[in-house]
């Protein structure tokens, strides 16, 4: 009863919590940067990171197993390596874009986790048999760290793909009124229409200045984030290969999770090759990582919605009563 | 051929400044060279040439040229270009067929070597995943007549005649998948001997420090308590380019099948197994018999199952027993490269008295599934045979310990179950890889 109680008030402090912090970020968009808002928002966000952590670890001190048997707690997880995403480079003092993506997603997944729609699965279940392996750790953690980070990752890069587009149009719009200015100026936002901007292009005026610099973080930021989140993914798609031969006695079944999970590493792994490239750079890789973003939800959700193969026991009903 | 006038203005470059020079001989068309700014001061041009129409029937040829330092003349640049290009036409002439051959490994190569096709492999590989997953795998081949009918195709033209004839009922070992995967590696193989192998090569050539102290004294070093080997090989891992091989030969060299079988009946094992590969062949492990002892459940207090446990034991030809033992989920049995796990279980049939009549023996069938909540009716027909109104006798499990029996029409029947047979699925796998260990 009063694990039901400590966790029930936990998941409302965090919900709060980032709610605040939501509005917070808001209020820095309307208003210049206040610096004391953006500081407190942070302290928000890490005042959140110890509250799911809180619920984490109620949770599984009540149950007796690691929080990670069923979709709600998968939620929480995720929710969880959202903030802690936001956190770590938060912590080496690196001011960075990452907040503006995690806040969100952590508000989102926090969100339906706690919505009517899993109100079915609140109640902390018992470790279905086919869960009971040490493996579980291992491989959902790591499965579900992969996954956080891809998200966040190609959210980015669905944020760079908004701004460059934006910048496009506006560059449209603009080019008559350039006209009137110098030559070169009119060639230099030319040059800047083409995909290849990131690289080379260098400060003519501020405004472009600060737009090319954001671009550029946001890519720098995205593919690190994803590469990141890459070798989580590989390394939870290797143990679950491991743990499948324990358990079914062959490393590959292509089961459809097993499938997907293999679908979203190619897509990050065409991704993380397109980056090689300096044709396919930029906008290209962006485009791949927003693919990868569909991808990751049809693992994650699409597979256990269907509720068929090996993976079954993810699978959960849409009861909304 | 047309001749390429570059105006190079080299004294107005600023490092970390990008100059566009525009050139006025074409003002028709937009042609832009951009000019990069180097390190060791020698100026890359690009230039996309797109003048007129007679040279857009000829490829659009976007050369890089290098000029070294200073503003090299017009003629002098128009002259590399030419000079640069006779010479290898004639040569191609002048070497023939034989020539050809020669190159064809090397021309292999570097078309196996190129990143979009590899891209566009690793596309095409991820897309039949995805549909491998949408199609259902491995029915008869009845299935997909009805399912993806000629008269009503999806999507207006995927019909049955596609799923078999480019064998995507089995995707996964089927030869458009498998040659797929065969590309790839031949891609990963292509770019490691292209790539990584010379990159390898340079790399050697750097002097290393070999003492931990020179290392040390170095400003960016640091050093990690605790740490092994180990660690870097996971991290290493991270390409994991070893994994389509791997995928390959487990696709190709294995056996599966799943068998429901009665509690306390036998089955051999080479009935069960079906090859999932061409390069499956059986071994005599395969004669082995299995006899299902026992399957059994444990249950928590609140009545949710715990653990399910078979007990199993394998007979050799002779009926001597080689082997016995219960196993559990995530807790197979492992014999000779075969790995026997459970994955489903069912009740078979049920033996009632009903006022100390009987005993009936009624077969029995799943109404609705959901989870482990297992619902399953059986009919018992009541009465004369001939009349019209025959009487029914539904009776339902929730799971096996909770057993409520409902008869229609009858509600004042004493009706006991005596005896519950439990019927279990298992599945079986056999891979060369574990065959090769258990020996």
């Amino acid at each position: 009863m009063i694990f039901s109680t400590l966790e029930h008030i936990l998941t409302h402090i965090s919900f709060s919590i980032v709610s605040i912090v939501i509005t917070i970020h808001l209020i820095t968009l309307l208003v210049d940067e206040i610096v004391r808002l953006y500081d407190s928002s942070e302290k928000g966000m890490i005042a959140t990171f110890f509250c799911i952590t809180g619920l984490l670890v109620t949770r599984w001190i009540y149950s007796g197993h690691f929080p990670l048997s069923d979709l709600y707690e998968s939620l929480i997880f995720l929710s969880w390596s959202f903030s802690i995403i936001h956190i770590v480079p938060y912590l080496k003092k690196n001011k960075n874009h990452l907040s503006a993506i995690t806040t969100p997603s952590v508000i989102f997944t926090q969100g339906f986790a706690t919505s009517g729609l899993l109100t079915e699965m609140h109640q902390s279940a018992i470790l279905v048999p086919a869960l009971q392996s040490e493996w579980l750790i291992m491989h959902v953690s790591m499965m579900v760290l992969g996954y956080a980070a891809l998200l966040c990752g190609s959210l980015l890069s669905v944020a760079f793909l908004v701004i460059t587009f934006r910048k496009d149009i506006k560059m449209f719009f603009k080019s008559n009124h350039l006209l009137n200015e110098s030559f070169s100026f009119g060639e230099i936002q030319y040059i800047n229409k083409r995909s290849n901007v990131l690289r080379n292009t260098s400060c003519f005026s501020a405004r472009n200045y600060y737009r090319s610099q954001l671009i550029q973080q946001l890519d720098h930021w995205s593919y690190r984030v994803i590469s990141l989140g890459f070798i989580f993914l590989t390394i939870g798609i290797l143990s679950g290969a491991v743990w499948a031969n324990e358990a079914w006695g062959s490393y590959w079944n292509w089961d459809p999770k097993e499938t997907w999970a293999f679908i979203t590493w190619a897509i990050f792994a065409i991704y993380l090759h397109t980056r090689t490239n300096k044709n396919l750079q930029g906008a290209n890789s962006a485009i791949m990582a927003s693919i990868g973003f569909l991808i990751i939800w049809i693992c994650y959700f699409g597979v256990n919605l269907l509720g068929i193969g090996l993976h079954s026991y993810g699978s959960f009903t849409l009861t909304s009563n | 051929m047309d001749t390429l006038i570059l105006n190079l203005t080299t004294q107005t470059l600023k490092p970390s400044q990008a100059h566009l020079i525009k050139s006025p001989l074409f003002p028709r068309n937009s042609q832009i060279y951009r000019l990069c700014w180097k390190r060791s001061l020698s100026y890359a041009v690009t230039c996309k040439l797109k003048t007129s129409q007679e040279n857009s029937k000829k490829k659009n040829l976007p050369n890089k040229i290098v000029v070294s330092e200073g503003a090299p003349s017009p003629s002098e640049n128009s002259g590399t270009t030419e000079n640069g290009g006779v010479p290898t036409k004639s040569q191609r002439n002048a070497a023939g067929g034989l020539g050809y051959l020669k190159r064809l490994p090397k021309r292999v190569l570097s078309v196996l070597s190129n990143l979009p096709l590899a891209i566009g492999e690793m596309f095409t590989i991820s897309g039949l995943m995805a549909l491998g997953t949408f199609i259902d795998q491995g029915e008869a081949p009845d299935f997909y007549f009805q399912k993806y009918p000629e008269d009503n195709p999806v999507l207006g033209f995927f019909t049955w005649r596609w799923v078999l004839t480019l064998g995507f009922d089995h995707m996964y070992s089927s030869p458009v998948f498998l040659g797929m995967l065969v590309l790839l590696a031949a891609s990963l193989i292509a770019c490691t001997y292209t790539t990584q192998i010379p990159l390898v090569k340079v790399a050697r050539r750097w002097s290393f420090l070999h003492s931990a102290e020179a290392i040390r004294k170095q400003e960016f070093s640091d050093t990690l308590p605790r740490a092994s080997v180990q660690d870097l090989g996971v991290v290493l891992m991270g390409a994991g380019y070893e994994f389509p091989l791997c995928v390959f030969v487990a696709a190709t060299g294995s056996f599966r099948g799943s068998v429901t079988v009665p509690q306390g009946l036998n089955f051999i094992v080479g009935d069960v197994l079906g090859p999932s590969g061409f390069l499956s062949t059986p071994s005599e492990a395969f004669n082995t018999e299995v006899h299902v002892n026992r399957f059994y459940m444990d249950y928590y207090d609140s009545g949710e199952v715990r653990q399910f446990h078979t007990d199993l034991s394998l007979l050799d030809l002779n009926g001597k027993e080689v082997m016995r033992k219960t196993i559990s989920v995530n807790d197979p049995l492992r014999y000779c490269g075969i790995t026997i796990y459970q994955t489903d279980w069912s009740f078979s049939a049920l033996q009632i008295l009903k006022d100390d009549e009987g005993p009936f023996n009624l077969a029995m069938a799943p109404l609705k599934i959901n989870g482990d909540k297992k619902l399953y009716g059986t009919f018992l027909p009541v009465g004369n045979a001939d009349s019209p109104n025959i009487k029914g006798m539904y009776v339902s499990f929730i799971t096996n310990y909770i057993i409520s029996i409902c008869v229609r029409n009858f509600p004042n029947w004493i009706v006991t179950v005596s005896s519950l047979s439990l019927s279990l699925s298992l599945s079986l796998s056999f891979s060369f890889w574990n065959y090769w260990r258990w020996n």
